[in-house]
């Protein structure tokens, strides 16, 4: 994980502008010639204090302020909270709230691994996939709005329970954008396994092999697809999981092509389970009452985000307000497990490769390479990616 | 395994270091470790390949005056280390305390590499010390943070305002 600094050789740091993609990050790679044989990372470029910010709101206040940590899976992290929250105060949230909150995460899913699929696309230069995929992807977005009025943030969650219901007409609208989304799925799905110039960026690139991703410590997407079966909605199941199991979906090559399969079969999975959740949704109430003040306790909430599994941590102390709340995210795991393995691969794969985990950061506008003797280079993300197309043809 | 399973089993792993061991709820293990019994801790669990570490969290418990009435004596303050490790659905959590005056505690580093992040992010954020991790440069704070702020402390209130005596 550490870069060594050698006079010798060539240190390509990348990052950590990049206006097109969600955060910022910073990357350094030694290399030698085309082979990189040191990563380190560094963050913070959009670092906001939340941790520190939760103790100084309320229970309430905090909710809204967690659910904005990330734009894209705003919902799993208000799950998470209130989750860890209701655990605190020795409450359940009825199972018509919790069957909704399922839903809602599904088709946060659906919605987070086509954003994926068209960002990691693009990184490899396939552009008219990015541009079906995020065409596409409208469809589940404008679900998510009719549903909760918001295309981001969608605020679903309440401390007890869910703030929205779904009617006959709703249902039924999710039903029929369903069926569109698994047609085009289907689609993505013949591209990515049979396109040879597709298959020639991904096939046996960037393998984390089932070892690796074990000792790594790796989650979500990117260790189901190098074979570990670890997902939090099956080994630890919260909301609505427990009476709508999933099946955990796992590949065992460890490449990039792996990492599209697994994505793209996780889909098929949210979508069946999106009907079923309609088909089975319980009667009942939506919110049950959370006390204002939560006595001294502690717990421990984890989920399954788009990325992997989410962890919260929460320390209440007799008042309105946290004593402490811990956020750590799947992209931090999988940070770990791409600086490890990216060693002895190609600088032109970076792109795809980083791309691949779906890590939740932004790399770079600009990349600068320096020979640190005499000459130093600028670089952008742009010019980098098309290094990495250019490389390949 | 099953969730009492592996609550049991790591039981067993850890019952030699152990000064205390509670279980908060069905699928959780407390543990409660010395600084110096963390790393042969960790190597046990890696061996018998329980779980993998999911988060270190930090936990900082500020100094408090005596009592007025006398009943509770002064305390020095004192940083906590949360080591989360999940297997399936049960987590062991390992709890190893350190006094301000005297903060270090072992990095895990060279049993789980990956453990660097977390360890970078609890040096900057609460003025922990890992003895012989391998990267002390902030993480996620800016490069002209000045030395020696803390901000997850209780005593930081903001980067422009007088802290909190500590």
């Amino acid at each position: 994980m550490e870069a060594k600094v050698s006079p010798q050789k060539f240190i390509v740091p990348i990052g950590p502008q990049h206006p097109a993609l969600k955060e910022p990050g910073h990357f350094e790679f030694t290399v030698e010639g085309e082979i990189i044989t040191g990563a380190t990372v560094r963050l913070g470029y959009v670092h906001r204090g939340i941790e520190k910010s939760t103790e100084d709101r309320n229970w309430v206040q905090n909710l809204y302020l967690l659910e904005r940590i990330c734009g894209i899976c705003s919902h799993i992290h208000a799950t998470a909270y209130v989750l860890g929250v209701e655990a605190l105060a020795n409450v359940t949230a009825p199972p018509r709230a919790q069957a909704i909150r399922t839903l809602v995460c599904e088709l946060e899913r659906i919605h987070s691994h086509m954003l994926w699929l068209g960002v990691a696309a693009h990184e490899g230069g396939f552009d008219t996939l990015f541009m079906y995929s995020w065409r596409d992807r409208e469809t589940v977005m404008d679900l998510l709005e009719g549903l909760s009025g918001n295309r981001v943030n969608y605020s679903v969650n309440v401390l007890g329970g869910v703030k929205i219901d779904v009617d006959e007409k709703q249902a039924a609208t999710i039903r029929k954008g369903i069926d569109f989304l698994e047609g085009r799925t289907q689609y993505y799905m013949k591209v990515v396994t049979t396109d040879e110039t597709f298959l020639g960026r991904t096939r046996n690139v960037g393998t984390m092999t089932y070892d690796q991703a074990d000792a790594l410590a790796a989650v979500g997407p990117t260790a189901r697809a190098s074979g570990i079966a670890r997902d939090v909605r099956a080994d630890a199941p919260y909301v609505a999981y427990p009476d709508f199991p999933i099946k955990v979906i796992t590949e065992r090559g460890g490449d990039l092509a792996a990492r599209f399969v697994v994505r793209i079969n996780e889909l098929y999975e949210s979508y069946r389970l999106v009907r079923e959740i309609l088909d089975k949704l319980p009667v009942g109430e939506l919110t049950t009452r959370v006390p204002r003040r939560i006595p001294e306790n502690e717990a421990i909430s984890r989920v399954e985000a788009p990325r992997g599994e989410l962890f919260y941590y929460l320390k209440s102390n007799g008042t309105e307000k946290p004593e402490r709340i811990k956020v750590r995210t799947p992209s931090i795991c999988n940070w770990a497990t791409v600086m490890n393995f990216a060693i002895g691969l190609k600088l032109a794969d970076m792109p795809m490769i980083l791309a691949g985990i779906d890590p939740c950061f932004s790399c770079s506008d600009r990349a600068v390479i320096i020979n640190r003797k005499s000459q130093s280079q600028e670089w952008s993300w742009e010019d980098l990616r098309q290094y990495g197309i250019k490389y390949y043809r | 395994m099953d969730i009492t399973e592996a609550i049991q089993t790591a039981q067993d792993l850890l019952n030699l270091w152990t000064s205390g061991m509670s279980t908060p709820d069905l699928s959780r293990l407390d543990v409660v470790l010395a600084p110096k019994d963390l790393k042969p801790a960790v190597r046990i669990l890696q061996k018998a390949h329980w779980g993998y570490l999911s988060a270190i969290t930090g936990l900082d418990h500020p100094p408090l005056p005596a009592s007025p009435d006398g009943k509770q004596p002064a305390k020095d303050g004192s940083l906590e280390m949360l080591y989360h490790f999940c297997e399936g659905a049960a987590i062991l959590t390992l709890r190893v305390s350190a006094p301000y005056a005297r903060p270090a505690i072992p990095s895990i580093c060279d049993i789980l590499p990956y453990a660097t992040l977390y360890e970078r992010e609890a040096i900057e954020m609460f003025g922990a010390t890992f003895r012989g991790t391998p990267n002390t440069e902030h993480f996620v704070l800016p490069e002209d943070w000045p030395s020696g702020v803390y901000p997850l402390r209780k005593s930081f209130t903001g980067l422009n305002k007088p802290q909190k005596a500590n």
